[in-house]
């Protein structure tokens, strides 16, 4: 694997049962990329974050995430970010509960002074002590996206963020994608929501029935063509 | 927002204690907010020994006929109740994915969780123990240290199992009924143990003569946390 590369996928295949999910996937991402990762619902989008995120095991081939397999290396999650359409939090704990959570499972040093920074940047140091029950969808996918990023990973993995964000929502969550973008993460997003994730892409994958149909660098264009060469690209 | 750029690609590993109390301190934590599952347990015991009470003359010879029985089923069920929950809180927002792609041992998952599922049934049956002697006109003196033995071990192997079984019971529709179901053969040895050493210590009979039981207690807890470790991380799996 080129030292240069976090993630790199060598002729992965998922099986479920008799249901082939991915077959011969292949995918090299340097450091910095963004990927929009699109495809028809089953295409094995989700199934490939899960791998990523070492969540599941390939049946055949080999997924690396900074050099190390992240199922079996437990210190090569600490690597992945995860932020999902599902919050991920505990909505029994507080804003800053949650965020110590998280800290205590990475291992983190200066836990609270992190906390203090991410809450902030999040804009809910005033919240902090509330229940996450108590949150706004939106509030809640900024903690969301405080608690994935709080270890600093170098790889982030967003599935279907914008779910059930209002169009205030959206562009807020886009706007902090672009500044961790512009701050050299790494991230794979996969999302149906073209509008936002148009600018912030730079690379374009198409997953068709489980194989790569399409990959490509995205210089950037409007929303119609990038729709455009989806439904070309989707079978 | 934190940068990703001033962090070395690999994390350093959570160590496995370190790990397992992060789990246990963040599921006390949880129940100290809500107390959803200590109080439904607590309640279900004392309404058990209640009903029971309304239904026997549990005074004089009962202790020694229904006592233990009616003490361990309280306890059994009432640990159903707690296992049900260890999992719920994992599933509302797919938490479950955020502790297993976390840098830790998923061994110390399993160790948290069934940490907490043994402080909880422990706390039950301490808080059951003066209703139980209220009921049965029991005074505890004499019994109180080999009762307190028995419940630990009692409450170490149903918790064990109850764990894993929780966690593979966790992802499925009917997980109510199943667990129960999945549950009870598996822990038979263990309620036949904690009834007939119960009983035994309530008969005041030499400590020899109920030490084979608690032995097989042991051995079980051991043995069956050994395997739960082990089978953790492939029940979780997908």
């Amino acid at each position: 694997m080129n030292p240069d590369e976090v993630l790199c996928l060598e002729q992965v295949e998922k099986d479920f049962g008799n249901f082939t999910a991915l077959a011969q996937v292949n995918l090299r991402v340097s450091r910095g990329t963004f990927v929009l990762l699109l495809g028809a619902n089953g295409a094995g989008k989700s199934t490939l974050l899960r791998l990523l995120a070492g969540l599941s095991k390939p049946t055949r081939g080999r997924v690396l995430v900074a050099g190390a397999e992240p199922n079996y290396t437990p210190a090569a999650r600490s690597a992945v970010g995860l932020l999902s359409h599902s919050t991920l939090l505990y909505d029994d704990l507080s804003a800053r509960e949650n965020l110590r959570f998280t800290a205590r499972l990475y291992g983190l040093a200066a836990p609270e002074k992190r906390i203090d920074q991410a809450l902030d940047a999040a804009g809910l140091g005033e919240r902090q002590h509330h229940r996450v029950r108590t949150f706004s969808r939106g509030m809640k996918q900024r903690l969301a996206l405080a608690r994935a990023t709080l270890h600093r990973p170098s790889l982030l993995l967003f599935d279907e963020p914008y779910t059930g964000l209002d169009q205030r929502a959206s562009a807020a969550l886009s706007q902090q994608l672009i500044q961790l973008k512009e701050r050299g993460s790494t991230s794979v997003l996969v999302t149906h929501n073209l509008e936002e994730a148009v600018h912030l892409a730079d690379r374009l994958v198409i997953l068709r029935r489980g194989r790569v149909g399409y990959d490509a660098p995205w210089s950037g264009g409007s929303t119609a063509e990038l729709g455009s060469l989806y439904e070309q690209h989707l079978g | 927002m934190s940068s990703t750029l001033d962090r070395p690609a690999l994390g350093e590993e959570r160590g496995f204690w370190g790990a397992a109390m992060a789990v246990l301190r963040k599921d006390l934590l949880a129940e100290w907010h809500t107390r959803e599952r200590l109080s439904t347990m607590v309640f279900f015991v004392l309404l058990t020994l209640l009903v029971f009470n309304f239904s026997f003359e549990l005074g004089g010879a009962a202790l020694h006929q229904i006592g233990p029985g009616v003490l361990w089923s309280a306890f059994v069920f009432a640990s159903l109740f707690g296992l049900h929950h260890t999992f719920a809180a994992e599933q509302e927002n797919n938490c479950l994915d955020a502790l297993l792609a976390a840098p830790v041992s998923r061994g110390a998952v399993y160790l948290g969780k069934m940490a907490g599922n043994l402080l909880f049934l422990l706390v039950v049956e301490l808080l059951a123990l003066p209703f139980f002697a209220l009921f049965f006109n029991l005074s505890l003196e004499a019994y109180l240290l080999p009762l307190l033995g028995v419940f630990a071990l009692g409450a170490g192997c149903l918790s064990a199992v109850g764990t894993l079984f929780a966690a593979l019971c966790s992802n499925l529709r009917l997980r109510e009924l199943l667990l129960p179901l999945l549950l009870l053969p598996m822990v038979a040895p263990v309620i036949i143990s904690c009834v007939g050493t119960t009983a035994m210590i309530f008969q005041e009979r030499n400590p020899e003569e109920y030490f084979p039981y608690l032995r097989i207690l042991g051995v079980y807890w051991v043995l069956f946390s050994a395997l739960s470790l082990i089978l953790f991380d492939h029940v979780v799996e997908e």
